[in-house]
């Protein structure tokens, strides 16, 4: 589903944010990718969703090489990841509700059955009853749940997370982490990126890590 | 297509809800396309009614001659003969200069003013009428009479109507230079007000990219937006000229009938409504194009 080979991402200024990387993510698993801030997490994330590309390798994706995937067929890829960022990207001017909509306004999600989805989603990350509030009357855990939602409210096949356990202390982390696992059991595959390791180990799953932009042990 | 004709329909929507949203700003864009483009039609309103009323008035080109003091009898004779078998002259008379003299004394209040001259200081004179009211053929004819022994100096009493044609003509230049001035800035203000709608919602671009959102979706509410207020904005610089017109036309008509003529200034008509809400709107959507085309452009 992910492969990586030999990828590299160098930025402009020369820093190597991520060398010769080669890996594999079958689908249908849940992985987890360690490491401290600068190691390069959001980097790979970023090139598994064709935000950045890379400076050398190949990165494919559900059978396509991101970097040569041209601007007007990014989009189409696009729906078929469910993406949390690390700085959420909420938007304020808008309801709970129309934030997590915007992903099937983009597909032209008929409206009905679109709501019906919305509030499923909402549902499932426990913010029912909220759907009508702004997202700023939301606590911090509350809106990575909101994030959470918007990122799989299209039923993505990958669902790429970035640090979504951050700032969130232990018990909130894992319910977190739990959300995910229910994902994961219905057949998404994950990429779950954390600076804090002991949280994964509780998994059991592959973890990644990552350090200066190279695999360690 | 029902699939498209739904993002269409939600686009066009959310337009018409921002609008109505942000009363304040959307009236002032308004305000702005409005005047922008009520000049313009003004002004070509004023310039079609005036040369339907010019191209109305019977043009009847007089050319009168004058002849030298020097001319002799024979000069007088044959230019006489000439003109009746010149065949671009419809018409010719000769006033001798007694008879001119006799005219003014009688007609004008000068009587006074002759009575103080010994001698008379009119000349003889020649008046046709050119079966040709063309300024160009007119031209010709002067130059061509100008030649005759005996001739002094040659006037055409059409020249005013020559004139209104060149002052028409200038409007008209006139009309399609600023036509093509407030063209431009009606696009590049539309497109700086959008640039600034992309600025306030750059977030909403973001993050609609990051899930997937084609160039598409991101332009159509710009476009539509831009759009509608071009259509609006057409027909409020209508309604503005039209009001401005029922203003002014009393007036004008009343200024016409002095001067025994009935005139009074066009109202934009249907037609005129639709060319300038579709100017409007084909403007305004190609400032708005070019300024998401240019944001757009910023990522890659």
């Amino acid at each position: 589903m992910i492969q990586f080979q030999q990828v590299s991402k160098r930025y402009p200024g020369g820093f190597d944010a991520v060398k010769n990387l080669s890996f594999e993510i079958p689908s249908g698993e849940l992985v987890f990718l360690a490491g401290h801030s600068g190691a390069g997490k959001s980097t790979l994330l970023k090139l598994i969703a064709g935000i950045e590309k890379p400076s050398g390798g190949i990165v494919n994706v559900n059978g396509q090489n991101m970097a040569k995937m041209n601007r007007s067929s990014l989009p189409y890829i696009r729906r078929h990841l469910g993406l949390i960022f690390q700085d959420h990207k909420i938007l304020f001017d808008r309801t709970v509700l129309d934030n997590v909509s915007l992903p099937l306004d983009i597909i032209g999600f008929n409206h009905k059955e679109g709501r019906r989805r919305v509030l499923a989603a909402l549902d499932k990350v426990g913010l029912t009853g909220k759907e009508k509030l702004n997202p700023v009357s939301l606590s911090g855990g509350e809106q990575q749940r909101l994030c959470i939602a918007r990122a799989v409210v299209h039923r993505p096949a990958i669902l790429l997370a970035d640090e979504p356990t951050a700032n969130l202390d232990r018990d909130y982390a894992h319910d977190i982490l739990e959300l995910f696992k229910s994902f994961h059991q219905v057949g998404v595959t994950i990429v779950i990126s954390a600076h804090d390791e002991t949280l994964m180990a509780d998994y059991g799953r592959r973890i990644l890590r990552l350090k200066n932009g190279q695999f360690s042990a | 297509m029902k699939h498209w004709l739904r993002l269409h329909g939600q686009s066009l929507a959310r337009t018409l809800g921002a609008l109505v949203r942000h009363p304040f700003s959307s009236a002032l864009n308004l305000l702005v396309i409005g005047i922008t483009a009520a000049l313009p039609l003004a002004l070509w309103l004023v310039i079609s009614s005036v040369s339907s009323v010019a191209s109305q008035i019977h043009i009847e080109p007089q050319i009168s001659i004058f002849m030298r003091d020097s001319a002799t009898k024979e000069d007088l004779s044959m230019l006489a003969e000439q003109l009746k078998n010149d065949p671009r002259i419809a018409s010719s008379r000769f006033i001798a200069k007694d008879e001119a003299l006799k005219e003014m004394q009688a007609s004008s209040g000068a009587a006074n003013l002759l009575a103080g001259l010994s001698e008379n200081p009119l000349p003889d004179a020649f008046i046709l009428s050119s079966k040709d009211g063309q300024a160009t053929k007119l031209e010709a004819l002067q130059k061509d009479l100008l030649t005759r022994p005996g001739v002094d100096e040659i006037q055409l009493d059409s020249a005013w109507a020559h004139r209104l044609e060149r002052l028409l003509a200038l409007g008209q230049t006139l009309f399609e230079v600023i036509v093509v001035l407030l063209a431009t800035a009606l696009a590049l203000i539309t497109g700086n007000a959008i640039r600034m709608q992309i600025l306030t919602r750059k977030e909403e671009i973001e993050v609609a990219r990051l899930i997937g959102a084609t160039d598409a979706f991101i332009r159509r509410p710009f476009i539509y937006f831009a759009m509608v207020q071009g259509l609006l904005g057409g027909l409020f610089a209508c309604a503005i000229v039209a009001g401005i017109l029922s203003h002014l036309n009393p007036a004008v008509f009343e200024l016409a009938n002095a001067y025994g003529q009935k005139f009074s200034l066009l109202s934009p008509d249907f037609s005129t409504v639709v060319i300038v809400c579709g100017l409007c709107t084909l403007l305004t959507f190609i400032g708005a194009w070019l300024a998401v085309w240019r944001h757009l452009r910023q990522f890659t």
